[in-house]
């Protein structure tokens, strides 16, 4: 038993063919499909963006993807148990980077989201959903056997410090994401039915209150903005021309694809900027315009194929911390898929979240394909003659 | 899973020792109830999906294609307006407008972009947002914030078409004014429509930023001067920038041409004739002399000829480059007041007492009614005394005393005279109630006291006092009917108000015999003719007949000798001016108490208004090619009526006829 240590190095040579072998080929082959499928939808959705070089974004993307591969493979590298250890260490990381987010952010359109680097932009909020989840899971995990309502809630209230600077960002999309991730992670590792149930009733009093009726005794928590796209896409036909005029566009450009789609050239939605923001957030509806329900269903076949062999990661983690670690990675995958996706055919609130391996965005891109990454090693590590316990 | 402690059947647990990690059965329901709803997200996203794109594709496809289509009006070129003889008064120009559209602006930095916007065009920034303001209701039509645009700023802004999203520029048409100022209040001005005029026009196919006629000719004809716009589609992007040609689905069709009834020969003499008035005025001390009208019409049919008001303006001012300085004497209240309301057509819209000009409404009705015979002598005092407390009336000539007949006291305007008509109008009246009412009876026969229903519209009603309107507009004892009222009416004093155009409907009546003329400026509508063909004529606006008025044929026969009289005899007030005359003139001066708000006056200032108002030829006959015309002339504070407004008049008649009068004579008028 003595080579069951993974920290064991003698036979490197023979143990990074193992290793291989017990990766998840089928997780590896759909996010490769995803990123390459990623790629040539953002190649057609931005070919008149920039005048006089249509590859100008899919060429930066592809960088971004060369960037995740390597994020990916050094995640892959990393065994889980040591985020586990370093718990306070990315904890703490994750604060300052909020932190600095608001020090040396400059505003764009309202929000501080972005620290500039160089020519690049980073995005520390994107990242920040993969170190929340690490060591969140940390803390649960290291208390799984007695998940009472006293940890619970000290996992909520540290939860809590990211989840309201991203919030003050403002960016109330990806702080939603943190929420999902905390949920899943609070879910897997097992807290009980009745904590579950009380965190729901508090979160949906919460939004009550901050939709309704704080606003009503006249205290604003959300920006006019925020209020409106949540509650706007409950009746987008209320303001085409004024607060909903995203939705309708988006809703318009995803109709119009039709079975087969208007091509690159033909499709006027996003060719003559009816769809704003069409490379970021309504990434979707631009390529749902331009390959039409065949190419809009295979992206979401993709992403259903990437949810299954995550949720099965769960199941095949060696310890509480990875199955837990797995389940907010994809929680919050899921998450990211439905309000974004939702959103750009009016059936989720407008919120400024990337659409995962599509969306023109470097942090995102990196910061997702760590986390495929990070699922990959706690699948290699799993126990995967075990299967099926 | 973490729940219950594990079997431990064989030893007691050791904390010492980690339990080993077990996937439990938990986990799996909760790995298994995430699996579904994993599931359900994925099945609202794909059936959400087959919905917008196969279910309603094609509506969606076709929401998509109608997005980038935009359909924009063509201007059509507006109608010429012509004078009666073809000569072109108000025609066009090609010009640029920048014009906004609202649905195109950009949701953020509008402020900037309007700020450069009214740096560039030289538009103050608060009217370009006061026009946005005003026109919120209707988003989609397109705001045009300024014609007339030069050259330069038409580069500046194509060449910066991106920095500029939702602005155009377009050519448009610009009214141009062959005759600069010249009769200014008839034509009128084109402005962009409003948004009250808009919602009262919006069935008649008008839209927003649509031009309309705001006044005169313009606003009256506004229908056959428009023309038909046409349409265009061209593709745009988001941002409003064309992607294709402007691709023309309907050409707009030209406007028809109205053809007025004006001579712009004799408008212009009309217009020279009044400035010549108010400055012969002020040379005859009436410093305060400031402005005025005249009318000439024809008295067979109404048809004006010239139709005069002073002060005036140029229509151009409302043209493009408008400037605000010169717009003020039009719009601002106080500007206007000082520069005396230059837009005021006076011969309509002129209210002024009408003075001794109006003894002939006097005489006619009382001779109608049987209380006065023509050739009855009555006693020409300088003074008489009527009423219970014997209260004064002076004659303007304070010299005079000897028997008249109607003739002469017509000629030499002698006020006793109609004094004791009027004041048989009262005593008759004091019996029988009516005969207070009688005289004014006759003035609306006349005309008085209503619109004509003058086809440019712009009239003023006037005033005819009679005992009702006294009960009706005045408290405590000034409701009372007085002798002074008819007294004072009898000579055109106290509460008549009368325009210009009223009087000279009233002189046609004496001219032509007893009918009463509907005046009309336009006369047809015509499509203009291709290369110098003849105008092909659309519709005609045929003279309403003139209204016989029943009154005593001898009567009206001797009052035109007393006008006629008061023309040539040694006595008459305006022999002097039209005796040398060569065409036989007969009118009668008038010289009108009224209360002004002069600058430098107190309360209750009179000044006098100066009138004339008579025909020529006496017969009515032609005179060499040249009909017969009626010409009233009002000089506001311009003193008597023969300083003044008589030879205004005189000038009038010199250029309708082409000769000249000869020497003038010494001028002793009320």
């Amino acid at each position: 038993m003595l080579d069951v240590s993974s920290r064991s190095a003698p036979s490197q040579g023979i143990d990074v063919l193992a290793f291989v072998r017990r990766l998840d080929w089928l997780l590896v082959g759909a996010v490769a499909a995803l990123v390459a499928y990623g790629l040539w939808a953002v190649a057609g959705i931005t070919r008149y963006d920039v005048e006089g070089d249509g590859s100008y974004y899919v060429i930066r993307q592809a960088i971004a993807v060369g960037l995740g591969a390597v994020a990916l493979l050094v995640a892959l590298a990393v065994d889980p148990d040591r985020y586990r250890r370093a718990q306070r260490v990315i904890f703490g990381s994750t604060i300052v980077l909020m932190v600095l987010v608001f020090l040396l952010a400059q505003e764009t359109r309202g929000s501080k989201r972005w620290i500039d680097i160089g020519p690049f932009q980073f995005q520390p909020s994107e990242f920040g959903k993969l170190l929340f989840v690490l060591a969140l899971a940390g803390f649960l995990a290291d208390r799984a056997r007695r998940l009472d309502a006293g940890v619970v809630l000290q996992a909520v209230g540290l939860a809590l410090i990211p989840i309201l600077l991203v919030f003050k960002q403002p960016d109330l999309g990806t702080s939603l994401v943190y929420s999902a991730a905390l949920a899943a992670c609070l879910f897997v590792a097992g807290a009980r039915w009745t904590h579950l149930l009380a965190l729901a009733a508090t979160a949906v009093t919460v939004i009550v209150s901050v939709v309704w009726l704080l606003p009503n005794v006249g205290v604003e928590v959300l920006e006019p903005y925020q209020k409106e796209r949540l509650t706007g896409f409950a009746n987008p036909d209320r303001d085409p021309g004024g607060t909903t005029y995203n939705v309708t566009q988006s809703i318009t450009a995803v109709g119009s694809g039709g079975l087969d789609g208007r091509g690159v050239a033909g499709a006027t939605q996003t060719r003559l900027d009816y769809l704003p923001e069409h490379a970021t957030d309504f990434v979707f509806a631009s390529l749902a315009e331009q390959r039409g329900f065949f190419g809009a269903a295979l992206l979401l076949g993709l992403y259903l194929l990437v949810v299954w062999r995550g949720l099965r990661i769960i199941t095949v983690a060696r310890d509480a911390y990875g199955a837990i670690v797995a389940g907010g990675i994809v929680l919050a995958f899921l998450f990211q898929i439905f309000v974004n996706v939702g959103m750009t055919m009016g059936i989720a609130p407008v919120t400024g979240i990337p659409l995962p391996f599509v969306t023109v965005g470097g942090s995102s891109m990196v910061a997702n394909l760590a986390a495929i990454g990070v699922l990959l090693s706690i699948h290699a590590r799993g126990n995967l003659g075990r299967r099926r316990d | 899973m973490a729940k219950g402690r594990p079997s431990d059947r064989f030893l007691p647990p050791d904390p010492r020792v980690t339990e080993p990690y077990r996937f439990t059965p938990q986990l799996a329901l909760r790995v298994g109830m995430l699996g579904a709803v994993a599931l359900a997200v994925f099945a609202v996203l794909f059936l959400r999906l087959w919905a917008l794109q196969v279910l309603s594709g094609d509506k969606y496809l076709n929401a998509a294609q109608e997005n980038q289509v935009r359909t924009v009006r063509i201007e059509a070129p507006r109608g010429t307006i012509l004078d009666r003889n073809g000569n072109v008064l108000v025609s066009n120009v090609p010009g640029t407008a920048v014009r906004i559209w609202k649905s195109d602006l950009p949701s953020e930095g509008r402020y900037a972009m309007f700020k450069r916007l009214s740096k560039v065009l030289r538009v103050p920034l608060p009217r370009l947002t006061r026009a946005l303001e005003d026109s919120k209701d209707d988003p989609l039509s397109p705001i045009t914030i300024k014609t007339a645009v030069h050259e330069d700023q038409v580069m500046y802004l194509t060449e910066r078409v991106a920095e500029f999203p939702g602005v155009q520029i377009v050519g448009t048409y610009l009214r141009d004014y062959e005759h600069r100022a010249l009769a200014a209040q008839i034509l009128g001005y084109v402005g962009e429509i409003s948004p009250q005029e808009l919602a009262a026009r919006k069935r008649d196919g008008y839209r927003g930023g649509d031009k309309l006629g705001k006044s005169g000719v313009e606003r009256a004809f506004d229908v056959y001067l428009r023309g038909t716009p046409g349409a265009a589609q061209v593709r745009v992007d988001s941002v409003g920038r064309p992607q294709s040609e402007y691709e023309t689905k309907e050409y707009p069709t030209y406007g028809s041409s109205v053809r007025l009834t004006i001579d712009v020969g004799l408008q212009q003499a009309a217009e020279q004739a009044l400035a010549f008035g108010i400055r012969t005025a002020r040379d005859h001390e009436s410093y305060n002399a400031n402005g005025g009208a005249i009318v000439a019409l024809d008295p067979r049919d109404g048809a004006i000829l010239a139709l005069a008001s002073n002060p005036t303006y140029k229509p151009s001012v409302y043209v493009g480059r408008a400037d605000p300085k010169k717009l003020e004497p039009l719009v601002d209240d106080k500007v206007a007041k000082e520069r005396n309301y230059p837009g005021i057509n006076r011969a309509l819209a002129g209210q002024y007492p009408p003075g001794s000009v109006f003894k002939p409404v006097t005489a006619l009705a009382a001779i109608s009614d049987g209380l006065l015979s023509p050739y009855q002598s009555i006693q020409c005092t300088p003074t008489a005394y009527y009423g219970e407390d014997r209260f004064q009336f002076n004659n303007w000539n304070p010299y005079t005393n000897q028997p008249m007949t109607l003739p002469t006291a017509l000629a030499q305007s002698c006020d006793t005279y109609f004094y004791e008509v009027g004041n048989r109008y009262y005593e008759r009246g004091e019996i029988e109630r009516a005969y207070w009412t009688r005289m004014q009876d006759w003035a609306r026969k006349f005309g008085f006291g209503r619109i004509s229903g003058l086809d440019i519209g712009g009239e003023t009603a006037g005033l005819v006092p009679t005992p009702a309107w006294r009960r009706k507009t005045y408290e405590g004892i000034d409701r009372a009917w007085n002798p002074g009222d008819l007294i004072q009416l009898a000579i055109g004093q106290k509460d008549v108000t009368v325009s210009p155009l009223q009087m000279a409907r009233f002189y046609a009546l004496l001219a032509n015999g007893g009918k009463l003329v509907t005046p009309y400026l336009v006369s047809a509508v015509e499509q203009p003719g291709n290369d110098g063909s003849p105008p092909i004529t659309k519709r005609t606006f045929p003279p309403a007949r003139p209204e016989p008025v029943d009154v005593d044929a001898a009567g009206l026969s001797v009052i035109r000798d007393g006008l006629y009289a008061a023309t040539h005899d040694a006595y008459g007030t305006s022999s002097g001016v039209f005796g040398s005359f060569p065409v036989p003139v007969a009118g009668k001066t008038g010289t009108a108490e009224k209360v002004v708000d002069l600058p430098g006056y107190g309360p209750g200032h009179l000044e006098d208004q100066s009138w004339w108002c008579g025909w020529g030829p006496f017969d009515v006959s032609t005179y060499g090619d040249r009909g017969p015309i009626v010409v009233c002339a009002v000089i506001e504070n311009g003193g008597h009526g023969g300083t003044a407004a008589a030879p205004a008049a005189l000038k009038v008649f010199e250029r309708w006829f082409g000769v000249k009068a000869g020497i003038q004579g010494l001028v002793a008028s009320d």
